[in-house]
């Protein structure tokens, strides 16, 4: 913990600047993981709660002057209302509706806000710093100090509902619906609250993100990005809470690696030049579609647990050690 | 006085008619089986029961109700409660949680109540320690100690066959559904699950409904039996008297060993 | 213009309705929702641009190249992952597709870039002919007449021919298929080749209206399941249906409400369907068994 607040006062910037950009997807992971991991159900459109989340909050701020907090709950409430009115009639059937609902919506929702004016169309917007009360947050450090205790809450906040009633009521839906509802878990109300969490766990990461970065559009917001989300949670391991912190924190890390493969020493250089020889050089960034890809394959063949597996298989495996 | 009657009860699926206007009725306090041979229709009647599947005809009434369109979940809140031929547990649960989830219903925390847990002294805390109580006594009585921290899919089939047994009792059912209960069990542990059931027959105030293969089971605790065949009811009425009529015997007769 | 605007509705419908036909008999078999479809076609495309341009081959041999790639590529993805799974649930399954939906974009952008690419195609789509007021491109009844008889041929395969119905009995039902000596494994691997084979065809069929680039189908991903969903998953002439009526309903919601916000009517159709008639308009609904 305290190596947390000390951290943005030792480092440098550009490191300050990427733990608000994990502590971001920690909580989009931590939402998404409460879908996916507790309650067995898919969202491949998080990208679009994501948007709604950062659009709301700054158009709120901008054009209407709310003050932060408030800006930024109405766009996580909101982002959760839209979860509500796709999750319910996705939610009430089996099988892959949800999915294909899911990712309708979050190609419907860059459409929208790529063709109309208020949210800036293709060329976005740009987000003024964030001001709390007279206090103007202008640095990356000062930022820090505003996301990290917002992140650290809602990691907890959603411990507790997993942990508690709610969450049993979940969890019981992942394992087996039908004795779910049997024993009088009201089914397609606890799958669409969970949706609703997430999407709100989505919209706050979302407003909080547009700060992160500044400048928000169409572009940042897309079909991958969503799968991204998802890779988070499947890597870190389904249905724990750890599993997603380590997920999301991962995946942003192998992120902004990836961004600038080629500079990483041996193994870009190699890359450079099969990318010569087979490939394309400026084509090369892409390489990190392929690498996540390759990630959710091999885990859902290898470990479905993912980190969270490996890491309670290294520990049963120390504490038996040399037996 | 009766608690529970179905009237009629007809379904088919594409051709088969697993149901052919059944009609039965229960004492309230009563143990009641059902035997007939694989096929009949027994499963069946007890998913019209609990809401899974939707009669094409006919009606349930319990305790004066008529709860045959109702959703599953509204069934299991008026005490109806269930085991399933496949178990059908919260696998990647612990025995423990599976039957807090039989809490379910007689708890209120919500989704705020349950974020704001931040303290062992809450509200929160304290209802879920007053229902970790309440299924103490259930894991007591079904001799589940050794498995209570353990994820039920780990769990030998004779014991995930008591958790499902325990997360019913732990519903505090009015009705309680038993689907073949004693199926894949050892004699030993037929023999203990037979005392128990009689045991909660005279400690909770439930009334059960039961699904049967071993008629030595069925005649030694039942106070009535229904036998079915072919989605119909041959007939119903004491143990020996179905046992002994001309064509429950004729039905079993093809069947060997059931 | 009404007529116009059916016409060429049922010209890209024909499309979808490919792309959904390949979607269902996939989820049939494995069912999956296979999100990798979109991309499995457009990399097919691609090859037949490499074959076609950088190889210099004729047309016939860079098509036919390419479809027996899909073919490949289908079997390959069904052989290497999807039976590996460890706990085969569908939550596992879709993550196994979008892991391929990831890899083959990354591949394809790696290799092709973000520049848009032209694919020369041997039939032409602003040469028209004039039926009364309705024109209609070369291009446009080529499409409608390949798209015809791949289903055509599509059907007469499911019914006809020992390896078609062996592949509509694992659909149906595997175990039995199984127990009458159906080695269900490789029927699975051939369903995902074939699959893949429609997908490339309507890939091929779509570039040159619109620019070979990696994201080519993504859209057409959505428009895909959107006509599988309101044709209703559990049939095959249902999702050939829900495409011919999406690509029209398309149309003319572009034409007379907003062309502006003609891509989201895929999106509003499945929200509709999923509200008013959950099980599609051809589909029927199972009540599962416990
Ligand atoms: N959801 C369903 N879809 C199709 N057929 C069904 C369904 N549920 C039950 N059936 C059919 O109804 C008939 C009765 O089934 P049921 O499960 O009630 O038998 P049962 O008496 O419980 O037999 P067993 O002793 O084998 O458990 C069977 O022919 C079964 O195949
Ligand atoms: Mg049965």
């Amino acid at each position: 913990m305290s190596g947390l607040i000390a951290f943005p006062f030792i480092s440098p910037n550009y490191y300050v600047y990427m733990l608000n950009y994990m502590a971001v997807n920690v909580i989009v992971a931590m939402g998404l993981n409460i879908l996916i991991g507790y309650t067995g159900q898919i969202s491949l459109g998080h990208a679009g709660f994501f948007a709604i989340g950062a659009y709301v909050t700054v158009l709120f701020i901008d054009k209407l002057h709310v003050p932060f907090f408030a800006a930024l709950f109405v766009a996580a409430l909101l982002a959760a209302a839209f979860g509500f009115v796709l999750g319910l009639p996705a939610l009430r059937l089996e099988g892959p509706y949800l999915a294909i609902a899911t990712l309708g919506f979050g190609m419907a929702i860059i459409q929208v806000i790529g063709r109309a004016a208020v949210f800036g169309g293709r060329n976005g917007l740009l987000v003024s710093k964030m001001s709390i009360g007279p206090y103007v947050l202008n640095t990356d450090k000062e930022l820090y100090f505003m996301i990290i205790p917002m992140t650290v809450i809602l990691v907890f906040a959603a411990r507790n509902i997993v942990k508690t009633r709610v969450g049993r009521a979940l969890v019981s839906i992942r394992d087996s619906d039908i004795a779910a509802e049997t024993m009088g878990v009201n089914v397609t109300y606890y799958k669409t609250l969970a949706f609703a969490i997430s999407a709100f766990y989505a919209g706050i990461a979302g407003g909080l993100y547009a700060f992160v970065i500044g400048f928000i559009n169409p572009g940042s917001f897309t079909f991958i990005l969503s799968i991204l989300f998802l890779s988070m949670v499947v890597v870190g391991g389904l249905g724990s809470v750890l599993g997603a912190v380590m997920g999301g924190i991962f995946i942003s890390f192998l992120n902004l690696k990836l961004e600038s493969v080629q500079y990483i020493p041996g193994f870009g250089d190699m890359l450079v030049i099969i990318s010569k020889k087979w490939m394309s050089v400026t084509g090369l960034p892409n390489i990190s579609s392929i690498i996540f890809g390759l990630i959710l394959i091999l885990i859902v063949v290898i470990e479905p647990l993912g980190l969270y597996g490996f890491w309670i298989r290294t520990k049963k495996y120390w504490k038996t050690w040399p037996f | 006085m009766s608690i529970f009657s179905a009237h009629d009860l007809t379904i088919s699926f594409g051709g088969i008619k697993a149901l052919n206007h059944v009609s039965f009725e229960i004492e309230k306090g009563a143990v009641y089986s059902i035997i007939g041979p694989n096929g009949a229709g027994k499963t069946t009647i007890f998913n019209c029961i609990s809401g899974l599947y939707a009669p094409d005809h006919g009606e349930i009434i319990f305790q004066d109700m008529d709860i045959t369109n109702l959703a599953p979940y509204k069934i299991a809140g008026l005490g109806i409660a269930r085991t399933f031929q496949n178990i059908e547990l919260f696998s990647r649960m612990t025995t423990m949680e599976n039957l807090m989830l039989g809490r379910h219903l007689h708890m209120k925390t919500g989704l705020w109540s349950g974020v704001t847990l931040f303290s062992s002294n809450s509200k929160v805390s304290r209802e879920e320690i007053v229902h970790r109580e309440r299924v103490e006594i259930i894991v007591d009585l079904l001799d589940l100690q050794s498995a209570r921290d353990v994820f039920v899919g780990e769990l030998p089939y004779g014991s995930q066959k008591l958790v499902e047994l325990a997360r019913a009792l732990a519903l505090e059912p009015k009705l309680l559904l038993l689907d073949e209960p004693s199926s894949g069990m050892n004699n030993e542990e037929k023999h203990d699950l037979f005392y128990w059931i009689k045991d909660i027959r005279n400690l909770f105030d439930v009334t059960i409904l039961m699904i049967e293969h071993d008629m030595n089971m069925v005649r030694d605790i039942s106070d009535k039996v229904l036998a079915i065949n072919f989605g119909k009811k041959i007939t119903a009425g004491t143990p020996d008297e179905v046992a002994n009529h001309p064509e429950v015997l004729k039905a079993y007769l093809g069947e060997e060993d059931a | 213009m009404f007529l116009q605007l059916i016409i060429s509705g049922l010209s890209i419908g024909s499309l979808y309705a490919l792309i959904a036909l390949a979607m269902v008999i996939i989820y049939k078999a494995s069912e999956v929702p296979n999100f990798a479809q979109g991309e499995m076609a457009m990399i097919s495309t691609f090859v037949a641009y490499a074959l076609l341009i950088t190889a210099k081959a004729s047309f016939v041999v860079s098509f036919l190249g390419a479809l027996l790639f899909a073919v490949l590529l289908g079997m390959f993805i069904e052989f290497v992952a999807l039976r590996r799974a460890k706990d085969p649930n569908i939550l596992n399954l879709i993550i196994i597709t979008l892991g391929f939906e990831m890899v083959l974009y990354g591949l394809a952008s790696w290799k092709w870039g973000a520049e848009q690419k032209h694919l020369p195609f041997p039939i032409s789509d602003t040469d028209v002919i004039q039926f009364g007021t309705v024109v209609v491109s070369h291009l446009d009844i080529a499409t409608m007449v390949v798209a015809l008889i791949v289903m055509i041929t599509l059907f007469l395969f499911f019914r006809y021919t020992k390896l078609g119905i062996a592949m509509k009995a694992t659909q149906q039902n595997v175990i039995a298929a199984r127990i009458n000596g159906i080695r269900t494994n490789r029927i699975t691997s051939f369903t995902w080749g074939l699959s893949s084979l429609i997908g490339a065809v309507a890939g091929i069929l779509l570039s040159p209206v619109a620019t070979l680039d990696p994201n080519l189908m993504m859209d057409p991903l959505l428009k895909g399941f959107a006509a599988a969903v309101l044709g209703g998953m559990t049939t095959l002439i249902g999702p050939v249906i829900g495409g011919y009526l999406l690509g029209v309903i398309e149309n003319l919601f572009g034409a007379y409400v907003s062309l502006e916000f003609k891509s989201v009517v895929a999106f509003l159709i499945i929200v509709f369907v999923l509200w008013f008639k959950p099980s599609g308009l051809f589909g029927k609904h199972y009540v599962k068994k416990v």
